[in-house]
């Protein structure tokens, strides 16, 4: 694995280790996030996002490892002194205060004595640009679920942080706001230019966002990457598998195929890796024409996606196979339920991890 | 949401109205049959009986206000009446200054689940034993030769014994802080466990200190343990007279150990006199708690 430890980052981890008794939740994580930079971070669940956002923000003290912010070594410092602004999965409002009070609060609290009019001016400006104007008296019970997760990122961004960690920021949104938010974020980033380490157990949501996106495994980084080139060439089966578009086999390499219980596949890249297996996306797949590597499954069922619609397929030992045809490709084939069909693909478009 | 919404909610579901409100009323029926038969019913009564007419041996139902009169205009009652309310206020300060660092301590600082139930039963076993050892207990210990004088004086802090701390304001004071601090400590601990660990964290990122959380965020939202404990104590503590009795050697005579001697002497009509008065207070008193906090939005 490649460490990704630069010079001049706005944060930098260095061996970042926690445990939880016995078990490590983070192993030796070293990365670092340049300024004005937007960095997503996806990993299943239970891999230790919220852990690792905890620790860098100073809610969980590391056992070994380093954590600097713009150079300045910060693991033993208390979190209102790292300069980090966390943004909480549940939102985390202050229940008995309005909407201006919950975004005030951290300006009320600075030694440095600001005067009210000062702190309602900047609390005026900073509910101005996540779009809030006018919603100022209300009570945060008062508000809709997008209207918190701004106050939430208005409260934080407002003291100015070095660095904002997002929790799942959109986690807690329906599907529709989510799409929203998702461009709210981002031009509310651009404005300030201030890193975002934003944490996502949805592929797309990272893929999209991220400017620079890190596949967390087990507490360890699988890939640190741009999104393209993880999309693209994951490292390994397990990245390939949380990034939901690839249809991952087991089996082993044997001379110039990759053998699988479905039959043998012709190698073409290869990528070195732990553990074998062989990766091919579901948009490669096609029942056409035979394109030179594939494997015989049996039609299960179709889902419609707006843009493109996905086919299920079932290998006679039972492993679901998924072909992704985009629309824009003209009409989808018309399928008969239980019939075998032969699923194939250029050589070329399948990752064989050797 | 109260038990009377919910019953209302569950009606809605049935279309016809006039079973609807008869379903809903058959539901609370009991409820109020209790209520008149038990508190309404009584309190009338005794609100009745202190108009009564009070002569050595007897009381007829003649309407007067004599007793209203002997009551007011007795330096003796009206004294005893500032008295309940001095102990009153003295012993729910204490409570809140005993009790709330306690509930901080067991419902925000102890994290595990576990522990948090025993050091509240802990608080509950005091309550194994009657009340009446409870408070004598107290006795050994303030004595002119109790507990802390033998110990203040072995340790050179006092010469003489310090008379003052039992049979005195003080002793009555020291012994409901004791038995009724428990009703502080729980409805404020219930409370503190309520908040979101994460609220507190947000508001140390923000740059709170510790005294500002607590003053800014923790204490704003125990505010409603607080009027729920304090209603407790109040109650308590304004109907109080065993303890005064036991410990102030009848040199502190609440309203209540007033009601005990007049009630002792078949004396009905002075008694409900000081009666209704003890329960406009303690009426009064909860109507004020209950402004501070709209409970009912908060539980
Ligand atoms: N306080 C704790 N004590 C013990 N184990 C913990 C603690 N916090 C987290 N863990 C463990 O550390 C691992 C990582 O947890 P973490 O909350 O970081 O997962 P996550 O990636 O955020 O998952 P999710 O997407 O579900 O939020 C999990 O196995 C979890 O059980
Ligand atoms: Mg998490």
């Amino acid at each position: 694995m490649r460490a990704h430890v630069a010079e001049g980052s706005v944060l930098r981890l260095e061996q970042l280790t926690k445990r939880f008794g016995d078990r490590a939740a983070l192993d030796k994580i070293s990365f670092s996030v340049n300024s004005g930079e937007y960095v997503s971070l996806l990993g299943p669940s239970g891999s230790g996002k919220t852990v690792l956002l905890r620790a860098i923000a100073g809610f969980e003290a590391p056992e070994e490892g380093r954590v600097s912010i713009v150079g300045e070594d910060v693991t033993r410092k208390p979190p209102h002194l790292r300069g980090i602004g966390f943004v909480f999965q549940n939102f985390a409002l202050f229940p008995h205060l309005s909407v201006f009070d919950n975004v005030a609060f951290g300006l009320r609290n600075g030694g440095d004595k600001r005067t009210e009019s000062d702190t309602r001016r900047r609390t005026l400006e900073m509910l101005d640009l996540v779009g809030l104007n006018g919603l100022e008296t209300r009570g945060v019970h008062q508000i809709s679920g997008g209207q918190k997760q701004r106050v939430a990122l208005a409260r934080t961004l407002v003291i100015k942080p070095k660095l904002v960690l997002l929790d799942e920021p959109l986690g807690a949104l329906d599907a529709n706001l989510r799409m929203r938010m998702r461009v709210e974020l981002r031009r509310i980033r651009e404005r300030l230019g201030i890193p975002f380490l934003h944490v996502t157990g949805s592929e797309s949501e990272a893929l999209a966002m991220g400017d620079r996106l890190i596949v967390l495994d087990r507490g360890a980084i699988s890939q640190f990457g741009p999104p393209g080139e993880v999309y693209e060439h994951p490292a390994n089966p397990n990245v390939a598998k949380f990034l939901n578009c690839y249809n991952v086999f087991d089996g082993s390499v044997q001379g110039d195929a990759f053998v699988t219980n479905h039959g043998p596949i012709p190698l073409a890249r290869r990528v070195a890796s732990s553990t074998p297996a062989y990766a091919v996306r579901y948009d490669r797949l096609t029942t056409r024409a035979d394109a030179g590597a594939g494997l015989s499954a049996a039609y299960i069922a179709s889902e419609y996606l707006g843009s493109a619609i996905m086919h299920f397929f079932e290998t006679p030992d039972g492993k679901v196979v998924e072909l992704e045809h985009h629309l824009s490709n003209g009409p989808p084939d018309a399928y008969e339920a239980g019939r075998t069909y032969r699923l194939s693909w250029r050589p070329e478009d399948g990752i064989a991890f050797v | 949401m109260t038990a009377t919404e919910i019953i209302v909610e569950a009606a809605d579901a049935t279309p016809p109205r006039s079973t609807r409100s008869v379903g809903a009323y058959l539901l609370i029926a009991p409820a109020i049959v209790w209520m008149t038969l038990f508190l309404v019913v009584p309190m009338a009564m005794i609100v009745y009986v202190s108009f009564w007419t009070q002569t050595t041996f007897k009381i007829e139902p003649k309407l007067t206000l004599d007793s209203w009169q002997t009551f007011f205009s007795s330096s003796t009652y009206i004294s005893s009446l500032w008295t309940t309310v001095r102990i009153w206020l003295t012993v729910l300060a204490m409570t809140f200054l005993v009790g709330y660092p306690t509930a901080l301590f067991v419902g925000l600082f102890v994290k595990n689940k576990t522990l948090q139930t025993t050091l509240l039963v802990l608080c509950v076993i005091p309550f194994w034993t009657s009340f009446l050892i409870r408070v004598l207990a107290w006795r050994p210990m303030l004595g002119k030769e109790g507990a802390i004088n033998i110990l203040l004086m072995k340790a050179g802090i006092i010469q003489q014994p310090i008379e003052a701390l039992l049979f005195t304001d003080l002793s009555v004071v020291i012994g409901m802080t004791q038995i009724y601090v428990v009703f502080m400590v729980g409805p404020i601990a219930f409370m503190l466990g309520r908040i979101d660990p994460n609220i507190l964290e947000a508001a140390r990122d923000l740059g709170a200190g510790f005294w500002r959380i607590l003053r800014k965020i923790i204490f704003p939202l125990s505010l409603p343990g607080v009027v729920v404990g304090a209603i407790f104590v109040s109650v308590m503590v304004l109907g109080e007279f065993a303890t005064s009795a036991a410990l102030s050697g009848r040199k502190v005579n609440l309203l209540g150990n007033i009601i005990v001697t007049q009630v002792g002497s078949l004396k009905w009509a002075l008694a409900s006199v000081v009666g209704v008065i003890l329960t406009f207070i303690m009426g009064v008193v909860i109507a004020g708690l209950l402004r501070i906090v709209d409970l009912k939005k908060e539980l």
